[in-house]
């Protein structure tokens, strides 16, 4: 699974680095027609696809790391028990639509807009991870370099995101600034386990929204491409 | 009285009967929460298992609370999934949301409660198998290979991407029992190699999302290979039939060649062989025709024999004392030194009769008849080479014997020490053998027996009639030879016996015998006129003296040379019945001419060199 995951790594980086590219130049060739940088520009099918790429991997590297901080960090009675410890996920409060047909109901810029909240609710914590992580005694190497990549991988979403809504619904939109984001406590947890658990919990969380993610742009692919299937499934 | 006890009787009555009734009135037992499934992330199902129901009818009611809400309701649906279990349809679904659920037994007497289970139905799904799934074969080059193509299960829904599913495939042999699976990725079509002609094979396909559980397999599909042997097997026809020709070409092979891998593999074992002798009749026991079949016609020499056609020249062979005279193996044969043994440890040799010139006497003084016999024998197995004496590697082939006549030995030779005739020698060849009866030769058959004369000195055993011939030993000088089978003869000296011509030679050394191994060799040494026993120094003659024996050639003809030169050899040998000469020849030459008609020409010499001879002595021995 892992060779799989860094095989796809590379492969998404070989695919993703036009878009990078993109990324890294300003995104708005038209303001800035006093720069001798060319443009390069995509296509909103090609960019929507290699976004969903991007939140595939996510997602499952993110699960990777979950399962592997439940096998060695959780105790085994706990490891059920989710959001037992009182810890809730950070993103509760985000309204997220959370069946299919309430998903179907809402529209593309509704999607792309929570998707956007999502990815830039977590970089925050993410970051705080990996601090938390480097704490541990014998956290495996695996284990923080796949946390390490997830949160990079996610601002690179972001921006992804962000050019999407964009060519899409023509809005211009700020990428993340730290300040904004108020809904991260960093409170030291006093011991080991409450620790844990907190991590944990940031872990399962982060799994569940990083699906979110995925789910939501590929519904929003299908009305791209076959607008009259996707909203009569039952 | 009697009312107290009937009260007490009801009470008692009242009190039992209902633990009488029932196996035991209790709560239900604690139900247990399964499992809960969703087929396509958009409705789910939960199962529970009740526990005892404590002998009353139970009912059982499931709860659910949201993550989100603290309001628990109560399960929608409890019939559509069947007995003990609850469907959560559309509507009450929500993912990425964890359920809370717990079920409730209740009875009469009291409800239980069981463990909440904490779900969330993204985590909990397991599609229904792929459906429609069709097995064709098709052909890549005239190779066969199936083509598996499926649908996904028609409630997942694939297409707008709210699932997405990975497949499976697994093929195997209908006879066979191991699976071979592979995995499809999200494709929907795979394709399987390798086929084996002719035979049907099993498929099934089953998916899972990219998190949750694998769905069942699917229904299995059969399809048959059609038989594509012929193109395998033509392959390996050509192999076979190749191979079959090349194992007959090897084959033909070994039997052109078998013989000379015989020799290779087996060698013959070499065993008696003479000419005349038949082994059957040895076998059966019958001794008397055995040996008239080795007895020559013409043996003994009639008297239309010129004595002087016998005349055996005799041998003087030098051989240095202080190497020690081996007799060995024709063919080992060299640079015939004789070595002068002045001690007889030889190894090989079964000295026995022969060490001791009294035995030799006895031993020779025996009836000749059998031990000639043997002789001839022995002879005849020893391949006829090479004889000469070798001191350098000492060994010395038997020489030929020189079978002097008695009385010309003990009148002219014995006395005289000057001369020397050691010409012994003795036909060894089956057609020649001197017999006894002439008593002019000096045999040994003693040393016939392979015995090693004694050292350092020449013995010769007299025939029967003479054994005092034997005394050389005393007269210490007077040399005989032993006979070995081919050598001596080799000279053709076969009729020599009785034609030993007188030695004339001149003074020479003397060559001793010091022994007869049991291969019929004669060890020889090489004698200094004065010269004790044991110490003598090897003394070449000078001259012109063939001291060298230089083989024995195919008639037992003893090839001498000259001693001095290494390219001149003279080999003197046998002479002719007139006269005491010597002959010398090149040593590529042979005495063809001086052979006694009766004698086998022999016309090379096959010796080595290196034999010490007496030329003298090799002379033709005087005849009387």
């Amino acid at each position: 699974m892992h060779i799989m995951t860094v095989k796809q790594l590379g492969v998404w980086a070989i695919l993703l680095w036009p878009y990078l590219l993109t990324v890294s130049i300003p995104l708005d060739c038209r303001e800035e027609q006093s720069s001798l940088s060319r443009c390069p520009s995509i296509s909103q099918e090609k960019l929507l696809d290699r976004v969903i790429q991007h939140a595939e991997l996510i997602y499952r590297v993110s699960e990777e790391s979950c399962s592997l901080f439940e096998e060695m960090f959780v105790p085994f009675p706990l490891q059920l028990q989710r959001n037992q410890a009182g810890y809730a996920c950070i993103t509760k409060a985000l309204p997220i639509p959370s069946s299919k047909s309430e998903i179907q109901q809402i529209s593309d810029k509704w999607l792309l807009h929570s998707v956007l909240m999502l990815v830039q609710s977590w970089i925050e914590p993410l970051v705080y991870l990996q601090t938390t992580m480097d704490r541990y005694d014998g956290a495996p190497e695996m284990l923080l370099n796949k946390t390490k990549w997830v949160s990079e991988k996610l601002i690179s979403l972001e921006q992804g995101v962000v050019v999407l809504i964009k060519k899409m619904l023509d809005e211009g939109m700020m990428t993340t600034t730290y300040s904004e984001q108020g809904l991260f406590q960093y409170d030291v947890p006093p011991e080991m386990l409450e620790s844990v658990m907190r991590d944990y919990t940031i872990l399962s969380c982060f799994k569940k929204d990083a699906h979110k993610m995925e789910i939501l742009l590929k519904l929003l692919k299908c009305r791209q491409t076959d607008t009259y299937n996707c909203y009569i499934l039952y | 009285m009697k009312k107290v006890v009937e009260v007490f009787l009801l009470f008692l009555l009242l009190v039992f009967t209902p633990h009488a009734k029932g196996t035991g009135n209790s709560p239900p037992g604690k139900p247990t929460l399964n499992r809960c499934r969703s087929p396509e992330k958009e409705t789910f199902t939960c199962w529970w298992e009740p526990g005892s129901d404590g002998g009353l009818p139970t009912t059982f009611a499931l709860y659910y609370r949201k993550e989100t809400s603290e309001t628990v309701y109560e399960c929608p649906d409890y019939h559509t999934a069947g007995k003990n279990s609850c469907f959560f349809n559309k509507n009450d679904t929500s993912i990425w949301v964890n359920y809370n659920i717990t079920v409730v037994a209740t009875n009469a007497l009291g409800s239980t409660f069981s463990d909440p289970v904490d779900i969330d139905v993204v985590y909990i799904v397991k599609p229904n198998p792929p459906e429609r799934v069709t097995v064709i074969v098709l052909e890549d080059k005239s190779w066969p290979f199936l083509r598996v193509s499926w649908e996904p299960p028609h409630k997942a829904d694939t297409r707008s991407g709210w699932i997405t599913l990975v497949y499976q495939i697994r093929v195997k042999l209908e006879q066979e029992k191991d699976w071979e699976t592979h995995h499809a990725g999200q494709q929907k079509m795979f394709n399987v190699f390798s086929l084996r002609s002719g035979g049907t094979y099993l498929v099934q396909v089953r998916c899972k999302p990219d998190h949750g559980f694998w769905s069942e397999w699917s229904s299995t599909s059969y399809v048959k290979v059609p038989d594509y042997f012929h193109r395998e097997k033509s392959v390996w026809i050509l192999i076979m039939v190749f191979s079959a020709f090349i194992f007959l070409i090897l084959t033909w092979l070994l039997h052109m060649n078998s013989h000379s891998l015989k020799h290779c593999i087996l060698p013959p074992v070499p065993g008696p062989k003479i000419k005349g002798f038949d082994n059957q009749l040895l076998k059966n026991g019958k001794s008397e025709e055995l040996f008239s079949a080795l007895v020559v016609s013409d043996f003994p020499p009639t008297t239309s024999y010129n004595y002087e056609d016998l005349l055996v020249e005799y041998l003087e062979v030098n051989v240095p004392e202080e190497q020690e005279l081996m007799l060995e193996e024709n063919k080992d044969l060299h640079d015939g030194c004789l070595k002068s043994e002045c001690s007889t440890s030889d190894s090989d040799s079964g000295r026995g009769s022969c060490d001791s010139h009294t035995l030799l006497m006895d031993k020779c003084g025996e009836a000749k008849e059998e031990e000639r016999q043997t002789d001839q024998e022995r002879m005849g197995t020893e391949a006829e080479d090479m004889v000469s004496p070798d001191m350098s590697s000492g060994r010395v082939k038997t020489w030929p014997s020189v079978f002097s006549p008695l009385p010309q030995y003990s009148s002219n030779t014995l006395d005289e020490q000057s001369s020397l005739e050691m010409a012994k020698q003795h036909y060894l060849s089956d057609s020649q053998f001197l017999p006894s009866s002439t008593s002019s030769y000096l045999t040994q058959p003693g040393h016939g027996t392979k015995e090693a004369l004694g050292p350092s000195y020449w013995e010769f055993c007299l025939s029967n009639k003479q054994p005092h011939l034997l005394h050389p030993q005393t007269q210490a000088r007077q040399q005989l030879q032993a006979h070995s089978d081919v050598d001596i003869s080799s000279i053709g000296r076969k009729q020599a016996p009785a034609g030993l011509q007188s030695p004339l030679l001149r003074p020479t050394e003397y060559v001793e015998v010091q022994r007869v191994n049991e291969e019929d060799m004669v060890h020889l040494q090489p004698v200094v006129s004065g010269c004790g026993q044991n110490n003598c120094s090897p003394q070449m003659p000078q001259g012109e003296d063939y001291s060298k024996v230089k083989g024995v050639d195919s008639d037992n003809v003893l090839l001498l040379q000259r001693n001095m030169m290494e390219e001149d050899r003279c080999p003197c040998e046998h002479q002719e019945t007139n006269g005491v000469k010597e002959n010398c020849y090149t040593s590529s030459t042979v005495t063809t001419t001086q052979k006694p008609t009766a004698m086998p020409v022999q016309d090379e010499m096959v010796l080595g060199m290196n034999g010490y001879v007496d030329t003298a002595t090799m002379c033709i021995l005087p005849t009387y």
